[in-house]
């Protein structure tokens, strides 16, 4: 491994929407320096593979489609001198803090930011995570993040995938739904354990009127087929389990914070989130390291998480500029050993005393409205 | 379309592809033929990959001399095949007075055999050394010997060593009749292709029994075995980084709790008699032993994220021994019945095979030279994650990463595309790269591997 040639002032893992939003903060604030390393082949994260509306509300007030919304995030990067790097992977980060990163760019390299904002997002619970047994073929149990990317990147389904079973009843649900429709699968039946749909109501009316089945309190027992294709899932719902005939199986939603890079590393990552713990200035356990968007917990919208990206760029621009302490790495709480891995903690940080001037507006005009 | 060979082994499986090897070493036309798209697609995929030494075998059989001598040669050819393998050791546990029974006698027996290397631990010894045991172990027998290694990787490098030297690989050849030469087989495809061989090896595993009966032969009847896994994420092996298995009973192993090569536990496997052999679905019975298993054995291991779960079958017979029957006067040698220990065993069977065949059958020469042959080493992320540095300056498609859970790089599954034993399914991509067998399965590199296989397939 390499010392990389130039290290950046801030280092943005993560080209998603809190990633860039944090980016367009930094430069608004007239922080030079930025670097964002993606280690996707394109920038915009996951928005970019949802082609439907409803990206971006709470951030630019229009709810965008998920590609236009990334359109829009890396618009507001032009004219600025923050850089993008794509096909670069973080590896790991250390107390320092150092990155370690591979790339076309920098081949394996150590870079040595002053400040980091990690923004790495999250992924869904697929089949294997949830453990549901049954037969397992090589295709046609699917995640929506894997099925949009096929779909998204042109890439062949199985040609008898024509009935799709979903797992799950939120948001991202519905958007599986869409983009079946659009590669010209039929979802037959929607199942969920909760008492009702967990997106919008208007979500269930209009998969019904889609004349797809939903089935609440219900829960996936197993996957019947052969080991070239799925045949059939066998659903459970008050002690009475059926069978709904289906050519694939998509499980969407469960949604887990992508901490590859930071599993063996110093970061404290919280055992009920499971994505790092933070501050108020959204900062975590390493000095000078900040994170923001949904690595922080499963799951907020985009809109969200790129408000909460802008945030974590204001802060990272104020630890730039020596406003604001960076961080001071804490003694941790041990967790029994057999319990948890040792970095999972329980125990809160610091607290940090802010101005008001940088709580969201939303939680300000809040917390004026009650004093 | 006709071909003749002197030799034709049935099945590459870790078995057919390791005797395969060992004929490329000699002065023979020898073809391998499988019937599944993929060396490997059947048993050899599904398994422990433990490398163990053979201690807890029975000493009268044949089995116990193979796997023995199997795990002598892996020691000694892997590392030049680029295969890694750990000694992580092997714990027998014991709860109860007649488990400690046992034990005692497993013991004395193991010593008596001449096995120095083998120990037997206190309770406070072991939840000094491993604190994360669940409670009530009473004692324990330690086989320090005892390794872990590639399942995936290890009948590649056998094949590929192979094929390099001369072997003639066939997949998607199933054998659907045979017929009886003057001096050897024709064999016939679905396809309506023959091949002709002066001696036939029926390495067929799973189905040694129907090319048995399709050669006239009935000596053994299949029992085919289900074992389920869990893998667990790497988090993992802070927690658990030894092989440990409860006391044996006459109906097996047990479910063990182990490291695997690549940086996670697994837990398995059950045991299931099954009925159809394909039948390589896991179950809601089946992961709930493993879990309650988990949950007595290494109790903190509950709190880490499953990766996936998946299923072997064992191709065990109606004896407990390996079937390895020379039939010399008919050209037929069966090597059949190798029940769970064929990862370990191979070589050792490959050797015995090949001692059976030459001179007495063929009476060949060595070849003079060979062309040494090795695969990437998958074990370790951190290791080939600085050769990719390396080489990343001369072609950058190694240092951008495509499968980021195991980090494997574009130019690794370019490779693998381009092998001389090139994958035909995505499944076979991913067990010769790793790519997707990480904790997202495939929920962010999928698709662009998919499209990577595609355009490797398209004509």
């Amino acid at each position: 491994m390499k010392a990389a040639i130039g290290n950046p002032r801030v280092l943005i893992v993560g080209a998603g929407p809190a990633g860039l939003a944090a980016a367009a903060e930094l430069a608004r604030s007239g922080v030079s320096d930025v670097l964002i390393i993606d280690r996707d082949d394109s920038p915009g994260g996951l928005p970019r593979f949802c082609h439907h509306p409803g990206f971006g509300l709470e951030y630019a007030r229009w709810p965008y489609s998920g590609p236009a919304f990334a359109k829009k995030m890396l618009g507001q990067l032009q004219d600025t001198p923050v850089r993008i790097s794509m096909g670069t992977t973080l590896l790991s980060i250390e107390n320092g803090p150092v990155c370690e990163v591979i790339g076309p760019e920098f081949g394996h390299a150590q870079l040595e930011p002053q400040v980091v904002i990690v923004a790495t997002g999250i992924r869904e619970a697929n089949r294997g995570n949830r453990v549901v047994p049954g037969v397992r073929p090589a295709q046609g149990i699917l995640t929506t993040g894997l099925l949009q990317q096929l779909v998204h990147r042109n890439v062949s389904l199985p040609s008898y995938l024509r009935r799709l079973v979903v797992v799950g009843t939120e948001h991202v649900s519905f958007s599986a739904i869409l983009t079946a429709r659009h590669a010209g699968i039929r979802v037959v039946a929607l199942i969920g354990a909760d008492e009702r749909v967990q997106s919008y109501s208007a979500a269930g009316w209009l998969a019904r009127a889609l004349g797809i089945n939903i089935h609440l309190r219900s829960e996936i027992v197993s996957i019947a087929g052969t080991s070239e294709r799925v045949e059939a899932v066998r659903v459970r719902k008050d002690r009475v389990t059926r069978d709904i005939a289906c050519d694939g199986v998509l499980f969407s939603a469960g949604w887990i914070p992508e901490t590859v890079a930071l599993a063996n590393g110093p970061m404290l990552i919280d055992a009920m989130t499971k994505g790092p713990i933070v501050d108020q200035a959204m900062r975590t356990s390493i000095p000078g390291v900040f994170a923001a968007g949904n690595v922080l917990r499963g799951v907020e919208t985009s809109g969200f998480a790129a408000l909460e990206g802008k945030r974590a760029g204001a802060m990272a621009a104020m630890a730039v500029a020596g406003k604001i302490p960076s961080g001071q790495a804490r003694e941790t709480r041990k967790m029994a050993q057999s319990r948890v891995p040792q970095h999972w903690d329980h125990s809160l940080p610091e607290p940090l005393e802010l101005s008001d001037r940088w709580r969201p507006a939303r939680f300000r005009d809040a917390y004026e409205r009650q004093t | 379309m006709t071909s003749d060979f002197d030799i034709v082994v049935i099945g590459a499986g870790v078995v057919g592809t390791a005797i395969a090897r060992d004929l490329s070493r000699f002065k023979l036309k020898v073809a391998l033929l499988e019937a599944r798209p993929d060396f490997g697609d059947e048993s050899s995929k599904g398994n422990s990959a433990l490398m163990t030494s053979g201690i807890e075998i029975a000493p009268d059989s044949l089995e116990y001399r193979l796997v023995q001598r199997g795990y002598a040669r892996y020691l000694e050819e892997a590392p030049a095949l680029g295969l890694p393998m750990r000694k992580v050791g092997a714990l027998t546990l014991a709860w109860s007075d007649e488990q400690c029974a046992i034990l005692e006698e497993e013991f004395e027996r193991v010593r008596a055999l001449g096995h120095q290397d083998f120990y037997r631990l206190e309770s406070a010894e072991i939840y000094s050394r491993w604190p994360n045991f669940g409670p009530g172990i009473r004692m324990a027998l330690w086989a320090p010997e005892e390794g872990i290694a590639d399942p995936f990787s290890t009948p590649y490098a056998y094949v590929l060593d192979a094929v390099t030297n001369g072997v003639e690989f066939r997949h998607s050849w199933p054998v659907q009749s045979v017929d009886r030469l003057q001096n050897g087989w024709a064999l016939h495809s679905a396809d309506r292709n023959v091949v002709r061989a002066r001696l036939v090896i029926n390495a067929s595993g799973l189905r040694a029994d129907i090319v048995e009966a399709l050669a006239g032969y009935n000596d053994f009847e299949m029992r085919p075995r289900r074992g389920q896994y869990l893998v667990l994420d790497k988090a993992a092996r802070a927690i658990h980084d030894v092989i440990a298995m409860p006391t044996p009973t006459p109906k097996g192993r047990g479910i063990l709790i182990s490291p695997t090569i690549f940086g996670n536990v697994i837990v398995g496997p059950t045991a299931e008699d099954v009925d159809d052999r394909d039948d390589r679905a896991t179950t809601v019975d089946g992961i709930k032993l493993l879990k309650e298993a988990m949950a007595t054995m290494v109790p903190g291991l509950t709190a880490i994220p499953v990766n996936t779960a998946y299923a072997g079958m064992r191709p065990a017979t109606n004896y407990s021994d390996y079937r390895i029957i020379p039939r010399f006067d008919h050209d037929w040698l069966t090597v059949a019945g190798i029940r769970s220990t064929g990862f370990s065993g191979a070589l050792g069977i490959a050797e015995h095979v090949i001692g059976l065949i030459v001179p007495h059958v063929f009476d060949v020469r060595p070849k003079g030279s060979l062309s040494p042959v090795s695969v990437p080493d998958l074990s370790e992320p951190s290791n080939r994650l600085l050769k990719n540095g390396e080489r990343s300056g001369a072609d950058p498609a190694y240092a951008e990463m495509l499968c980021h859970c195991e980090c494997i790089s574009v130019g690794e599954v370019r490779d693998a595309l381009a092998s001389p034993v090139p994958p035909q399914t995505i499944k076979g991509l991913k067990r010769r790269t790793r790519a997707m067998f990480g904790r997202c399965q495939g929920f962010y590199c999928g698709a662009r591997v998919q499209a990577m296989f595609d355009e490797r397939s398209k004509p």
